[in-house]
């Protein structure tokens, strides 16, 4: 029986590694990991906010592998006889599964989700990558020997290529892409891990839920609609998989996408893009071992390390000084048509003065294909299948947020505000 | 540095435009299926990989077809906004039907250039592809998705190779009639294999 280790978590208790996970773990492109926090600079807001990617790493590959063998346990013979899945390669697929989990977030950007998209570079047919990209690269190339040639895995023969493809979702994943659920879906292990663990840094209550209910009523079914299989949650999780969305919604609404951290997540943007500035404000692409060293180079450590030495800029400053812009205007998180055109008409009479706008959009559950199968069994082992949008009134009246946000420096704030209040009088009065 | 976040305004028309031509055909064929979320994007996808138009979308392999979530986001904000209504219709399995509402006109008219210069491909998704249900528009772009990406991953493409690839996505699908759906996309030219 291979050894096995633990590590202490304030969320799960003691989560459990082998030698070659721990190896994996120890390697310097995941201990990277302890220099990207999660929340990047929301600790400007919520001073407990500076827990790492690492801890979360843990978690979702602890979490995933739960997920996994609870599915497994309830529906190992369906999965067996309608998919073709087979007890050896529930191992292999658990290990896969776990290694995954582990390693999402190695291609993390410095500041986790704030580093990405306007700075990431476009690949040949004009799409950004995503860190999800960086990960399967990293892992396909700069952490090959580490996931290939433990002795622990002479029995699986696991390539880190199949780590890699099942982390982007390629077809050569084959049936094993019902698995990705538990790593990118709607109740994947990284939302399942990040809501807990992010409200118990942060020291909020938002993202609690009952994980313990979902995993022991977590399942596997046929969907009625494609005959695909599909993640499901037995009756008796419906309030858990509900407890799960609404945490989700509350903690964008109050954490993620509050206006004080998407306004240093633009700072931030704008500091790293002056910092890029001999890339043409993006970082290195995922291409070649060569440049993901260049890439991997960039953590929090060092961004800060530039910042601290005036290299930021002025938005640099700002950060520095804690000066961010200030919302001055704002819409309704749900935009209805005559908010758009009140809107072309702030923005026009702030002119100049704008420094920047945002838009927070979200969308909390998603429906159609995905939304999540409640699955009641009667007697004779039948099952009545049903949606949780449905089943929960709360679920399936949630609306995506689509809300727009106007900034100005903090000297034009008051002036702009000002501004706001007259042009909205004046329409009022008008109406 | 002024940073203006503009609005996608052909993403929403689209949306109001696939539902104007099927909730049409709906009406003239009766046996035209609902339009609702899953078929919104498949349509999507198959109308940016099988006709080249420029959606803007960037959609993921899952069991269930390509997807992207910001396609049902941008449903959202084009049903707040009046473009179209999103009504429950039946209980159980994707029970919404997506049908052009109020504000239809307004939104399209917000991008009036891209439907106009896209007119003729939308017409020729409705024509191929909007009469299949969702689980025949699933395995159709399943397909393309698997050919797209191996010829980006520059692996050859033959006839029974991809077949062989989306069922093993697809096990449940038989594999006579991923051949056949395979040959039938080949024939319209969606996709490319060789002999």
């Amino acid at each position: 029986m291979a050894e096995t280790f633990e590590i202490r978590d304030p969320i799960h208790g003691f989560i459990e590694l082998d030698d070659w996970e721990r190896q994996i773990v120890d390697h310097p492109h995941f201990q990277r990991l302890r220099r990207i926090r999660q929340l990047g600079l929301t600790e400007m807001l919520y001073p407990g906010a500076v827990h790492t990617r690492f801890e979360h790493s843990l978690g979702v590959m602890h979490v995933a592998t739960r997920m996994f063998d609870a599915i497994v346990r309830r529906q190992r013979e369906f999965l067996r006889e309608k998919y073709d899945f087979t007890d050896g390669g529930f191992e292999r697929d658990r290990r896969i599964v776990r290694l995954a989990a582990l390693l999402h977030d190695v291609g993390h950007p410095p500041f986790s989700h704030a580093g990405e998209t306007e700075l990431m570079p476009k690949d040949g047919e004009g799409r950004r990558y995503k860190h999800e990209n960086y990960s399967a690269a990293i892992v396909a190339s700069l952490m090959r020997d580490a996931i290939e040639e433990h002795s622990l895995n002479q029995n699986h023969e696991i390539k880190a290529q199949d780590v890699a493809d099942f982390l982007e979702g390629k077809s050569t994943v084959g049936r094993r892409l019902f698995w990705r659920h538990l790593v990118s879906g709607q109740m994947d292990a990284d939302r399942a891990d990040y809501l807990l663990r992010d409200s118990h840094h942060i020291g909020v209550a938002y993202g609690h839920y009952d994980l313990g209910r979902l995993l022991t009523t977590l399942t596997a079914i046929e969907d009625p609609e494609t005959g695909s299989p599909a993640l499901a949650v037995e009756e008796g999780g419906l309030h858990a998989a509900e407890g799960l969305i609404i945490a989700r919604y509350m903690m964008f609404t109050q954490v993620y996408f509050h206006h004080t951290r998407r306004a240093y997540d633009h700072h931030l943007v704008e500091a790293i893009r002056q910092l890029l500035a001999e890339s043409q404000g993006v970082f290195p692409p995922p291409i070649d071992k060569q440049s993901l060293k260049e890439y991997l180079k960039w953590d929090d450590w060092y961004v800060v390390g530039r910042l601290t030495a005036r290299d930021g800029g002025a938005n640099g400053a700002i950060i520095l000084n804690r000066r961010h812009d200030r919302r001055v205007y704002e819409t309704p998180e749900r935009l209805e048509r005559e908010d758009l055109q009140r809107l072309d008409t702030v923005r026009e009479a702030l002119d100049d003065k704008v420094s920047f706008e945002d838009r927070p959009q979200k969308s909390w559950y998603a429906l159609g294909s995905t939304d999540i199968p409640i699955v009641r069994r009667t007697g004779q082992e039948q099952e009545v299948v049903t949606r949780l949008s449905e089943r929960s009134t709360v679920v399936g009246g949630l609306k995506a947020v689509n809300q727009r946000r106007i900034y100005s420096t903090l000297e034009q704030q008051e002036d702009c505000r000002k501004i706001v209040a007259q042009v909205l009088s004046r329409q009022e009065s008008v109406g | 540095m002024r940073r203006d976040l503009h609005f996608p305004w052909h993403q929403y028309a689209l949306i109001v435009g696939l539902a104007e031509r099927l909730n049409d055909r709906k009406r003239c064929h009766g046996t035209y299926p609902q339009f609702g979320k899953t078929a919104l994007q498949k349509l999507v996808y198959l109308l940016q990989e099988a006709y080249n138009v420029n959606c803007g979308y960037d959609f993921s392999l899952y069991t269930y077809g390509p997807f992207t979530s910001e396609l049902l986001q941008d449903l959202d904000l084009v049903d707040s906004v009046g473009g179209v209504e999103v009504r429950p219709v039946r209980k159980g399995i994707d029970g919404y039907h997506i049908v052009p509402h109020d504000n239809a006109a307004w939104v399209k008219a917000q991008a009036r250039a891209f439907l106009t210069e896209n007119k003729g491909a939308l017409g020729k998704l409705i024509e191929e592809f909007g009469h299949y249900s969702a689980k025949e528009l699933e395995i159709r772009a399943t397909m393309i998705y698997v050919e797209r990406e191996m010829k980006r991953d520059s692996k050859p493409v033959s006839l029974d190779g991809l077949a062989r690839v989306v069922h093993d996505i697809k096990p449940y699908f038989p594999k006579d009639e991923i051949k056949s759906v395979a040959e039938e996309l080949q024939a319209k030219g969606h996709v490319e294999v060789a002999s």
